[in-house]
């Protein structure tokens, strides 16, 4: 973000929390300075939204709307808005899609740009048109002078304008009133289920589809065979065939004793209705619930975890939206909550990580990884797209994305709608958060290590307390005068500065580390005063550090950086008045002549002479090194001492043309020892040390100034101590190990995901959202307010009535979403009947193949209608009325008859309803990719039940096609061949294809032929003829016949013959997985009726 | 209708278009010549050089005379079947985006590209071979940026998505039968398919799809034997083979790729494309650095297999209902990218393509760039224009080859795209 930005945000939030009088004048830290400014800048808005009149009367214009007032509306009313206004409009007369009658309309403008640019005289067509350059306006005669000037300083003045929005939305082409007529857009009708004389009804959604049928003079079918049913609620719920001991036991719980035969269709009410509530609660309850019915919302949510385009770099933690997903429906999570997680999860309940884990959504669209400046906005753009498009579209079936380029052409979502929803992201990014996914372990494992840690803490306290004091006494009585020698180099320590603002934190080695956003360029000074005396020369050590770019020791992208100059001087510092810094004094600069190090880049101008040379910019650079500690010395001319009251003043200026040349972490250091070689590091106590030892071997006084410092060094030296610290440290530093799982989330105020364009500077976010003309960032208009659907606004609600606050202050989030999601979720006054509706319809269409409206997606005025519009309000308010529990109406929809009903064909109904849209019988449905795949594992004993955690790419993994994991270049081939989506857009249905590639799959694929081996495998040890009917029980579900078995039974001769040629022995074996590779390919396999 | 996709961006200055004018100004600075270039046209803004001549020497040929630039000799001998376009730009500077935008109209991910809209449009016309065939480098320098989204069908039905032949190994997925698996006992296996399928068709007579899906099975099993024999240019005559280049180690690999697409379409397949070279930079037309290596060594790799691909159709009298287009992504800039040898950065303003066969007229050039061939100047030819001109030629108008999706009907060419009626015959 630019540091322009970020002062723009703050004036905001400024007028909106404190009325524009009080500064901002704390001077927050650089990285989470910007975080506060978020959730600022999130508030502010949402205050205006709440009070656009208070708002207003802030504006500082007065003197421009009187100018407006006197000057200018007269002029636009009498000249102008005969052909560009509302009214005009209405007459028919409107010109060039040119509305001046509202502040907005006019700055938008018509065809050819906008009217009027806020201070901008030159770009406002307005004023050209007045003038005559270009169009003649008006067309009458030119106005005179005087009022061309008068529009030309009022443009000048920032254009005032009091004539809002409320004006500029009656200017839109749609009207939205009229469209709350809309079936859609409806409150949900409450009509009472027609009365069946039949009989066929066991709940009320059969009398609302017999009555219909009755209308139109057809009739349902009968109830299908207990075994059928067995076996599609099977499929319906789990994505799975039972196995045969499954559906037996429930064919007789369903049936009685019937022992019924696959070929005849039992005209069943034979059913027992309990036991069929109890397979469905049964398989409700199943954990493959989830895995069937979260692939069905993952077409609907896009979701994929990669970015997509070029790179298509993975999202190695997008997968916890998946596992979200499947935890939400095995819970049976309200779908209510269900949405508003969705959107906005991390606001409204951010002490669960399924909450947090289910903002995947919003970031799970493609991206570019591959950015240039010129396109960072309109990516952006894109993003913001996505969301909103993705959002209309899963919720509210409403492809509100129609709506970015114009007014939507079939649906009343005027395009002010599409950006004011937009903008509820403004500020959302995806990002990365630890979750705690493991509460009750964690809890555990943070209990564990803070006992450890302080067992360890006692443990060296207890020694320093009472051992170490004795042990240094005993070592100093024994001390030798002048034995210990101080180290060659005296480390210099002090103040540092630096001309780029870049914070030095000092590290335990006395080196100092480099923080925050490195600068261009940067002069560091270092303030030191020293011990030693007879100084001959000055070290700097470079050193590498896992913070810095390729460990360092420089700044610059590759981890070099260059020293263009190095100088050393003393100087005096008087003591400093009170309240005041102390002066400094003239710096007395030493001659430096030579220069030594460990390694330089050449011999000429990135050599370490050169950082004493004339020239600022050559000198001292390490590439060929990077990564590695280096270290340089510089020589004085003559050896000097430091005075009382002196310091030594260090300067090393990085000034290099190549940006972020200067050093990451460096130390300092003196010496008074000729002869010295280049090297890094030191060895043996520091002078300081040295004197305080002597000292105290001469009087050992604990409360001397000499025993604290005498006594660290002591303890150091000791092994049991340092094994004790050490023992310490270590546990410190790993930290309790809590099993947090990494999350991609969309979020805000967060660091975000980082990304390719990060080092051209790519701002993932705008802190606006703008209105745009036609789709284009070049041509913006006014900021847009985050807003919603104006036609989904009832009973004269606005934008206000869901307003979220965040929790507090500090919340680092805007709450926009929070406020879009209580919108979208409230049935009385919001989106939430048009929710229920599109969800309950989902629903429908997953059990019968196709919805009440078949357009799953698009419950707008390019939808289809729906067949059945009462049962579709019966089961939203059904679902509302049951606390949006799924599993409850899975239930309601399949103990219906119209469900259960058979798959009989008839000619004579079939005329007058060929599209059966009135459900007068099931129609046989083939299974998607992931139902084909996991059936396939399932018969053939292979199916690897693990669930949730990463997903994998691998086609001959054994898990449940739901963890296939997926990156949108790299689809799997299989699950592409059965019309897999391409996980780029919102997918409500899937096509269902037949194709020859298909059939390859079946016959040759190396998947197909290790499931037919393994089921083989499985069958091996039964004769011939049981194999045959166990095969047809576990694939079919229904005993085999005479028939079938004769063919089965000749191929396995004929096919054992042939193989034994080849094989021998294992021909038998190879004959019945050629059978059990056939069965699996038969239409009777994945087609369930 | 067969598309040479001339992958990472040809430099239209140093292969079709030639700017004498370029010379005068080279050397001078682009802000000489056009104020407001801004650095941000190429991709790499910091390495912007001076206008830059063409390193290769331009010569008339055919009848037109049109000059040619000295990277292709053979397929200079063709230019009066060719109708050039000189004016043709995009909207990104990148190459994902501008590859989606150059195949389906749109720089995002998701929409439907020209083959699966052609195949859409026509119908597959081979019984046993896929509609739409793509083939990549076999080279080992990737796939064009963007991978598979470059063949997709996009929301069309998924039966329209391109077919890539892998480059290496077997060219379709399972187009090989299991080891344990011969002819006979596959044949058996399917016999006993059918016969187990039969009580279930009868059963659910009203369910079309389950015809078609025994169907589907004998195709397949057609298809093991027509795909490899069709991909087999072993068989063709060495004669043949020296034509396209087949054997002749520069162009080898490109010549055999062509000499499939002409087996490929001469057997139904609607819409073969060939990407030319792989990823960026070096590893395809993307000449970043050393302009002139790279467009010799791209040029060299295609020049004989394309004409040879010409001259072919041509004498078989196929040409007349083959279309066949020469085009990437973008142009690149007249000025030089600083280098030691140095290249050419993308550029989105100005491109140029040639078109073949299929109801082109050959010897006519359309549109002009300005005098650098900085940008499309004259006749100015947008992407949508491009396309719609491709659908007339296969016979389809632009906007009535329509598809619904998310309460819209989509084409190919959005809400634009005007066929460019001098290049037809």
């Amino acid at each position: 973000m630019t540091s322009r930005s970020r002062i723009e945000m703050n004036i905001l939030s400024r007028s909106a929390r404190n009325g524009g009088n009080s500064p901002v004048g704390r001077a927050a830290p650089q990285a989470s300075g910007e975080r506060r400014c978020c959730s600022r800048i999130g508030m502010a808005i949402l205050l205006l939204i709440g009070s656009s009149q208070a708002a207003s009367a802030q504006s500082p214009e007065r003197e421009g709307l009187d100018w407006f007032e006197t000057k200018i509306r007269p002029v636009l009313v009498e000249h102008c808005y005969g052909c560009h206004s509302v009214e005009a409009e209405q007459a028919g007369k409107l010109r060039g899609e040119l509305w001046l009658d509202s502040r907005d309309a006019s700055r938008s403008g018509g065809e050819s740009g906008p009217a009027v640019v806020p201070g901008k005289p030159d770009e406002s067509l307005l004023l050209s048109a007045l003038r005559h350059d270009g169009f003649e306006m008006p067309p009458k005669g030119k106005l005179s002078d005087e009022i061309i000037a008068d529009f030309a300083k009022w443009i000048e003045l920032g254009a005032p304008d009091p004539r809002d929005s409320q004006a500029a939305r009656k200017g839109l082409t749609i009207d939205v009133e009229a469209g709350r007529s809309f079936w859609s857009f409806r409150p949900l009708q409450q009509a009472l289920p027609p009365v069946d004389e039949t009989g066929w009804s066991r709940t009320p959604i059969d009398q609302f589809v017999i009555a219909a049928q009755k209308r139109a003079g057809s009739h349902p079918n009968p109830s299908a065979t207990a075994r059928l049913l067995v076996r599609r609620a099977w499929f319906d719920l789990l994505g799975l065939p039972p196995t045969p001991e499954e559906l037996e036991s429930w064919v007789v719980r369903l049936a009685g004793n019937e022992n019924s035969d696959a070929a005849t269709l039992s005209a069943g009410n034979g059913i027992d209705a309990q036991a069929w509530g109890e397979l469905i609660d049964h398989l409700l309850a199943s954990p493959h619930y989830g895995h069937r019915w979260a692939r069905h919302w993952m077409d609907v949510a896009r979701f994929a975890e990669s970015h997509g385009y070029e790179q298509d770099y993975d999202r190695p933690n997008a997968y916890h939206y998946r596992d979200f997903l499947i935890q939400a429906f095995n819970q049976d999570l309200p779908y209510n909550d269900f949405v508003r997680w969705q959107l906005a999860g991390d606001e409204l309940a951010p002490q669960q990580p399924m909450a947090w884990m289910a903002t995947g959504f919003l970031g799970g669209g493609a991206f570019p990884t591959q950015l240039t400046e010129t396109e960072f906005e309109s990516a952006r753009y894109d993003e913001l797209d996505d969301m909103v498009a993705t959002t209309g579209v899963a919720f509210l079936g409403l492809s509100t994305g129609c709506a970015r380029c114009h007014d939507h052409k079939f649906s009343p979502i005027p395009s002010s709608d599409y950006y004011r929803l937009a903008a509820c992201f403004t500020t959302a990014i995806r990002t990365e958060k630890e979750l705690d996914l493991d509460p009750t372990g964690n809890a555990m494992r943070r209990q564990a290590y803070e006992d450890r840690a302080r067992e360890l803490q006692d443990a060296l306290q207890l020694h320093e307390r009472e051992v170490l004091p004795v042990q240094f006494r005993k070592w100093l009585a024994e001390y030798r005068a002048g034995s210990l020698a101080a180290a060659d180099w005296e480390v210099l320590q002090g103040e540092v500065t630096s001309t780029g603002g870049t914070r030095y934190v000092a590290q335990q080695d006395g080196s100092y580390l480099a923080t925050g956003e490195a600068p261009p360029k940067e002069v560091i000074t270092l303030r030191a005063r020293a011990e030693r005396t007879g100084i001959l020369a000055v070290r700097l050590e470079a050193l590498a550090d896992e913070s810095l770019p390729g460990k360092g020791p420089g700044r610059a992208g590759n981890g070099n950086f260059a020293l263009g100059d190095f100088r050393v001087g003393v100087a005096s510092r008087p003591p400093a008045a009170a309240g005041q810094s102390p002066q400094d004094g003239a710096v007395r600069e030493l001659k430096l002549t030579t220069a030594r190090a460990t390694h330089q880049q050449n011999d000429s101008s990135l050599s370490v002479a050169a950082s004493i040379d004339d020239d600022p910019v050559s000198g001292w650079a390490i590439d060929g090194k990077i990564g590695q500690d280096a270290a340089a010395i510089f020589f004085a001319e003559q050896p000097f001492d430091l005075k009382a009251g002196e310091e030594l003043v260090v300067t090393m200026a990085f000034e290099h043309p190549n940006q972020k040349h200067v050093v990451g972490r460096f130390r300092l250091s003196i010496t008074s020892r000729a002869g010295l070689e280049p090297a890094v590091g030191n060895s043996g106590p520091d002078a300081r040390i040295v004197g305080a030892i002597e000292r105290l071997a001469t009087q050992s006084d604990a409360a001397s100034a000499d025993w604290p410092i005498g006594l660290a060094w002591f303890q150091a030296t000791t092994p049991e101590w340092q094994q004790l610290r050490q023992a310490l440290a270590e546990h410190q530093q790993q930290g309790p190990p809590l099993g947090l799982a990494k999350v991609l989330v969309t979020s805000e105020g967060l660091p975000p995901l980082s990304h390719h364009a990060d080092g051209r500077g790519f701002p993932h976010f705008y802190p606006q959202t703008h209105f745009l003309r036609r789709g284009d960032v070049h041509q913006k208009g006014d900021i847009a307010a985050p807003g919603f659907l104006q036609v989904l606004l009832r009973d004269g609600h606005d934008e206000s009535h869901w307003q979220a606050d965040p929790a507090g202050e500090d919340a680092p989030s805007s709450f926009r979403r929070a406020s879009l999601a209580k919108w979208m979720t409230d049935v009385e006054h919001g989106a939430g009947h048009l929710a229920a509706r599109v969800i309950v319809n989902r629903l429908w269409q997953h059990h019968f193949g196709s919805g009440i409206v078949p357009t799953p997606n698009d419950f707008g005025g390019s939808g289809e209608l729906p067949s059945h519009p009462e049962l579709l309000d019966w089961l939203a308010a059904d679902l509302i009325a049951g606390d949006w529990r799924l599993k409850r109406m899975h239930k309601q929809i399949m103990t219906s008859s119209v469900y259960m009903q058979s798959s009989e064909f008839d000619p004579v109904r079939s005329e007058l309803d060929p599209d059966n849209r009135l459900l007068w019988r099931r129609v046989p449905r083939r299974l998607e990719a992931e139902a084909i795949r996991d059936a396939m594992l399932a018969v053939s004993g292979q199916l690897d039940p693990t669930p949730y955690g990463p997903g994998s790419l691998d086609a001959n993994m054994r898990r449940r096609s739901v963890y296939f994991f997926i990156k949108r270049s790299q689809l799997i081939p299989m699950m592409m061949l059965f019309d897999w989506p391409e996980h780029l857009v919102s997918i409500g249905q899937r096509s269902s294809t037949t194709t020859a590639p298909q059939a390859l799959h079946f016959i040759n694929s190396p998947q197909a032929r290790s499931s037919a081996e393994a089921w083989a495998g499985r069958l091996r040890g039964l004769a011939p003829g049981d194999a045959i009917r166990r095969a047809y029980a576990e694939a079919f579900g229904r005993p085999v016949d005479e028939a079938e078995l004769r063919s089965a039974h000749e191929f396995l001769e004929q096919q054992t013959q042939a193989h034994r040629e080849v094989s021998g022995d294992q021909a038998a074996g190879l004959a019945m997985a050629d059978l059990c590779q056939m069965l699996l390919s038969m239409n009777e396999f994945i087609y369930v009726d | 209708m067969i598309w040479i996709f001339v992958n990472g961006g040809p430099s239209h200055v140093d292969t079709w278009d030639y700017k004498p004018e370029l010379e005068k100004w080279d050397g001078k600075t682009i802000r000489e010549f056009a104020p407001e270039f801004s650095n941000t046209t190429g991709f790499f803004k910091d390495s912007v050089g001076n206008l830059m001549k063409s390193p290769f020497e331009f010569s008339a040929r055919g009848e037109c005379g049109k000059m040619v630039s000295s990277i292709f000799p053979h397929l200079g001998e063709h230019v009066d079947k060719m109708a050039f376009i000189h004016s043709g730009y995009t909207e990104s500077n990148n190459h994902s985006p501008a590859l989606f935008a150059m195949n389906t109209g749109l720089a995002r991910m998701g929409f439907p590209c020209v083959g699966s809209w052609v195949t859409y449009g026509l119908g597959s016309e081979s019984r046993d071979l896929p509609g739409f065939v793509v083939m990549s480098d076999p080279k080992g320098r990737g796939l064009p940026k963007g991978h598979a989204a470059n063949w997709s069908a996009g929301f069309l039905p998924g039966v329209y998505q391109g077919t890539h032949l892998r480059p290496t190994g077997d060219p379709i997925d399972n187009l090989h039968r299991p080891a344990t698996v011969t002819n006979e006992s596959q044949r058996r296996q399917l016999d006993l398919l059918g016969r187990l399928n039969r009580p279930h068709r009868e059963r659910y007579g009203a369910e079309s799809d389950l015809a078609a899906r025994i169907e589907s099975f004998e195709l397949a099993y057609r298809m093991q034997q027509s795909a490899p024999e069709t991909l087999d240019i072993d068989s063709e005559p060495a004669s043949i083979h020296q034509l396209y280049g087949v054997g002749d180690e520069k162009c080898d690999h490109f010549a055999r790729q062509c000499l499939m697409a002409r087996r490929l379409v001469e057997r139904g397949v609607r819409f073969v494309q060939i990407y030319s070279g792989g990823m960026e930079n070096q590893r395809s037309w993307d000449g970043h650095n050393d302009i002139k290596g790279n467009h010799q060594q791209f040029a060299d790799e295609t020049d004989k297999p394309v004409a040879g691909l010409l001259a072919d159709l041509a004498q078989r009298g196929l040409l007349q209902d083959t279309l066949v287009i020469w085009c990437g992504e973008f142009g690149r800039l007249p000025v030089a990218q600083i280098a030691a040898n140095p290249g050419r950065d993308h550029n989105p303003h100005c491109f140029s393509a040639w078109l073949a066969g299929g109801g082109v007229r050959g010897g006519v050039s359309y549109g002009e760039s300005d005098e650098i061939g900085y940008k499309a100047a004259v006749n100015r030819v947008h992407l949508n224009d491009l396309h719609a001109t491709i659908l007339h030629l296969l016979g389809m108008d632009h906007e009535r080859l329509t598809y619904r999706y998310q309460g819209r009907e989509f084409r190919l060419t959005d809400v634009a795209g005007e066929v460019i009626q001098p290049i037809l015959a």
